[in-house]
């Protein structure tokens, strides 16, 4: 254990509110889950949980939260020794708020979800009716107020379980990973939040861009211990802690600093939309300009609509050509895994898309378009349901008809290419997230597409895993889609942008222009600017902290 | 009464009953997939209650009420045995399910999934049926020893009635209140909390299940997944399944462990009240003289089918 430092001077004199004194857990399989930690936990701290995976930092949430027993040590609140069943006022006292929001909503409509808490805890029914009033108004869905959760988008979800937390006016406010899968508005709409929010905030999350205006305080735990509890610009302005752990996210400061790379040796011009190509031809489709290659993948005039009348993308034209990586960028909902759908086939519009020059029908099958596209989808555990990592790796390549030493090869080299080798015997549902992840993209690079849909790669990953896996997609020599709101991901692995807007795209240019576009926040509310900033102010700390 | 047929005459009543079935068959089936695509497969589900808050009278009628007095006709309409009366069953059970004033794409996507079952007793009850005496009895030409029973297809008919009337009472019955309404109210007429919740919880997560399920299916589909009989496919389902299941199971926990958060003590907190009006008592008491009466026909055998 490195030093840790209980830190001012006021904390002499006051009593905590949640204190652990030497609490060590383990679980019935025989795992240690935490080791002699002893903690405290003020009114109005607002601390970063952070740490690798397995670190003890979930464990440690469900003590806190009284859904587990505290086997060995003591955990008090209030002065209290929290023993045995909890009662429904104590566990109001600490609100924790789980990465999937579906957990959370349970009951058939919102309203019911958010007066559930305040219900228990026997309250009246004009209270319960003001809290469930004030907090749906709170996060912007008292509109919503009598539909069920699965009318809801993801980043409404998440507000939901919020509003739900709220409900019960917790003391202690715990998050788990609340903005995965959030694209940068719905973000800020979660910091705004929970900077209003007065009482004690832990937030466990691997974004310490997102945390870093957040927290004042921040918790570094390692194997089950508490390795470091110290101030928040502390951590972050000390690089070797933030390797030691995991968490050295500088790699981003090459884009968040301003030194994007560009890896494009065009002319930025390559969007055959804008080309002459533009002419229709006897049907409704362009014709093809002479002069230049044919798109690997070209929708022209492409519209698709849900069975529920939702438009999923407005008259979308779009090329991509062999070797192009591309990045699709757009608030939530704005079309882009729609895109990617069509472009795989599972959705078909109406329009024209070819494919290397031929047309995919509209209707009936969609051909063979399953053996050139690959996609890695935004949750890896969707894309993994094999009871290993050698039979998953081998799944595709088997309906393509590979047997013997030949599908051997694809597996062992597409598992060496995501830096999995000897995991062909693991348990995929056993791994934890970045390793899914890598083995969610051997899964789709065994087939040996030649075009590679990537939807948010880095969702759910710590700055270990982005690290590496960056290296493994900028290691892939084909055309990729990419799908993601990371700024510095974009930077670094594409060379043009398109950016979509309630299903149209909206902007089609290089990338550095759209590093650089100042006028998108005005069109489709996404900031990305905030982090930027942040990362700016961290970098600054860090050259602070190395020049003294 | 035994007739044997010409090849004629097999055709043409095989044919007369054949092509109405397959045309209101075809008619509900485009109907009901209306907006769906060409080979998209559809994973929506309808939530029970999506149109709870209407305003017919049977959105303004107590929830007990209503469930006593649409469940005592539903029994009613199931014990019938004369096709007649199991016809105004159906037609009175239609004209409650439009009086609902919500889209019947739900009642008929109800009617729809039945409809392989009820064509099958329709195809098999008539010629396995136990002959009775004065029967009248069709020979199809080269079936000599598998005759058809006219008492056999009416008694199908009689079921098909009966099954339909019950499905579409379905659509006043659940789809008029809040679910959450509806199973209060069974609550307070002594179905056991436990049941309810138990309803409530799943008809909250068949929605994350199918989505669940939606999404890895259309996983293995991108990785050239096509189901066929054979053990490749048996293998790969099966691992769906199990895995589907594993991830289930785990969500449970965290549902339960949610739960637990906002203090949860084994039963769901609930804000229903429930005042029934003479009104209310009105419809119950239409409805339990309207199944009565039909059991009363039926047993007075005074319909000559």
């Amino acid at each position: 254990m490195h030093f840790i430092r209980d830190d001012t001077i006021r904390r002499l004199h006051e009593e905590p509110l949640y204190r652990l004194d030497h609490v060590s857990h383990r679980y019935p399989d025989g795992t240690q889950a935490l080791r002699d930690v002893s903690l405290g936990l003020y009114r109005g701290d607002r601390v970063a949980l952070v740490g690798r995976n397995g670190s003890g930092k979930t464990t440690l949430v469900r003590l806190l939260a009284g859904l587990l027993p505290c086997g060995e040590g003591e955990i008090r609140c209030r002065g209290q020794v929290l023993q045995g069943e909890l009662s429904p006022q104590q566990r109001a006292r600490v609100g924790v708020l789980f990465q999937d929001p579906d957990d959370q909503l349970f009951c058939n409509t919102l309203n019911d979800d958010v007066a559930f808490g305040p219900l228990n805890l026997g309250l009246g029914e004009d209270e319960v009716e003001r809290r469930v009033v004030r907090c749906l108004q709170q996060v912007g869905l008292l509109a919503l107020r009598y539909k069920p959760a699965h009318h809801l988008s993801y980043g409404q979800k998440k507000r939901a379980a919020f509003a739900a937390i709220m409900a019960m006016e917790p003391e202690v406010l715990i998050l788990d990973e609340p903005t995965a899968n959030l694209d940068p508005r719905q973000e800020q709409v979660f910091k705004e939040l929970l900077s209003d929010y007065q009482g004690t905030l832990l937030v466990i999350d691997h974004d310490l861009l997102f945390l870093y205006d957040l927290c004042q305080r921040a918790v570094v735990m390692s194997k089950g211990e508490v390795h470091h509890d110290y101030s928040f610009a502390e951590l972050v302005s000390q690089p070797a802690y933030l390797r030691e752990h995991g968490l050295d996210f500088t790699f981003r400061f090459s884009c968040c600093g301003g030194h994007h790379h560009s890896h494009s040796n065009g002319d930025g011009q390559r969007h055959s939309h804008h080309l002459p190509s533009h002419d229709h031809g006897d049907g409704r489709q362009h014709t093809p300009p002479a002069a230049v290659q044919t798109p690997l993948l070209e929708l022209q005039h492409y519209s698709f609509r849900y069975p529920d009348g939702t438009l999923g993308l407005d008259d979308v034209n779009l090329a991509v050509h062999r070797g192009d990586r591309l990045a699709l960028v757009g608030e939530n909902g704005a079309g882009k895994s729609t895109l990617a759908a069509c472009l795989l086939g599972l959705q078909r519009g109406e329009g024209y898309f070819f494919f290397d020059g031929q047309l995919v029908p509209n209707r009936g099958r969609p051909g063979e378009l399953w053996r050139r596209v690959g996609i890695v989808f935004q949750n890896a555990a969707d894309q993994l349901f094999n009871p290993s990592c050698r039979e998953e790796v081998a799944f595709g390549p088997q309906r393509l008809g590979l047997r013997g030493a030949e599908l051997q090869r694809r597996v062992e080299e597409s598992l060496t290419r995501v830096r999995l080798e000897g995991f062909a015997d693991k348990v995929p549902l056993n791994m934890s997230g970045g390793e899914r992840k890598r083995l969610a993209i051997a899964a789709a690079l065994a087939m040996e597409p030649e075009v590679l849909i990537l939807d948010e790669p880095t969702a759910g990953l710590d700055p270990h895993g982005e690290e590496l896996l960056l290296g493994i997609l900028g290691e892939l020599d084909l055309t990729t889609v990419l799908i993601s709101h990371d700024l510095f991901f974009i930077g670094e692995l594409s060379e043009r942008t398109v950016v979509m807007h309630q299903g149209a795209i909206i902007r089609d240019y290089r990338t550095t222009h759209f590093l650089t576009d100042e006028h998108l926040h005005s069109i489709n509310g996404l900031d990305y600017s905030y982090k930027m900033e942040c990362g700016t102010r961290i970098l600054a700390l860090q050259n602070g902290s190395i020049g003294a | 009464m035994e007739i044997h047929l010409s090849w004629v005459q097999a055709l043409g009543g095989t044919l007369a009953v054949a092509l109405p079935l397959a045309l209101a068959l075809f008619l509900l089936r485009r109907f009901v997939r209306a907006g769906r695509r060409d080979g998209e497969s559809d994973w929506t589900v309808s939530a029970v209650d999506d149109h709870g808050h209407g305003s017919s009278s049977f959105h303004r009628w107590d929830a007990r009420c209503k469930l006593i007095g649409l469940l005592l006709f539903a029994f009613a309409a199931a014990a019938l045995s004369s096709l007649a009366l199991a016809l105004a069953a159906l037609a009175i059970s239609l004209a409650a399910a439009l009086a609902c004033r919500i889209p019947m794409r739900g009642a008929l996507r109800r009617l729809l999934a039945m409809s392989g079952f009820l064509l099958m007793l329709l195809l098999v009850i008539p010629f396995t049926a136990a002959s009775r005496p004065g029967e009248t009895l069709l020979y199809f030409p080269g079936l000599p020893g598998l005759p058809f029973h006219v008492g056999g297809l009416l008694l199908a008919l009689t079921i098909v009635c009966k099954a339909s009337a019950v499905a579409l009472l379905m659509e006043p019955l659940f789809a008029t209140a809040p679910l959450t309404v509806t199973l209060a109210a069974c609550a307070r007429l002594g179905v056991p909390e436990s049941l309810g919740r138990m309803v409530l919880l799943c008809h909250r997560y068949i929605f994350v299940f199918l989505h669940e399920m939606s999404r890895m299916y259309r996983s293995m589909r991108v990785r050239g997944f096509v189901p066929a009989t054979d053990l490749a496919t048996a293998n790969a389902v099966g691992n769906f399944l199990g895995m589907l299941f594993v991830r289930s199971f785990e969500r449970t926990g965290r549902v339960y462990e949610a739960m637990l958060c906002r203090g949860y003590r084994g039963t769901f907190p609930s804000s229903a009240t429930f005042t029934a009006t003479a009104s209310d008592y009105a419809k119950t008491f239409c409805w339990v003289m309207l199944g009565a009466a039909l059991i009363t026909l039926d047993l007075l055998r005074l319909l000559p089918w």
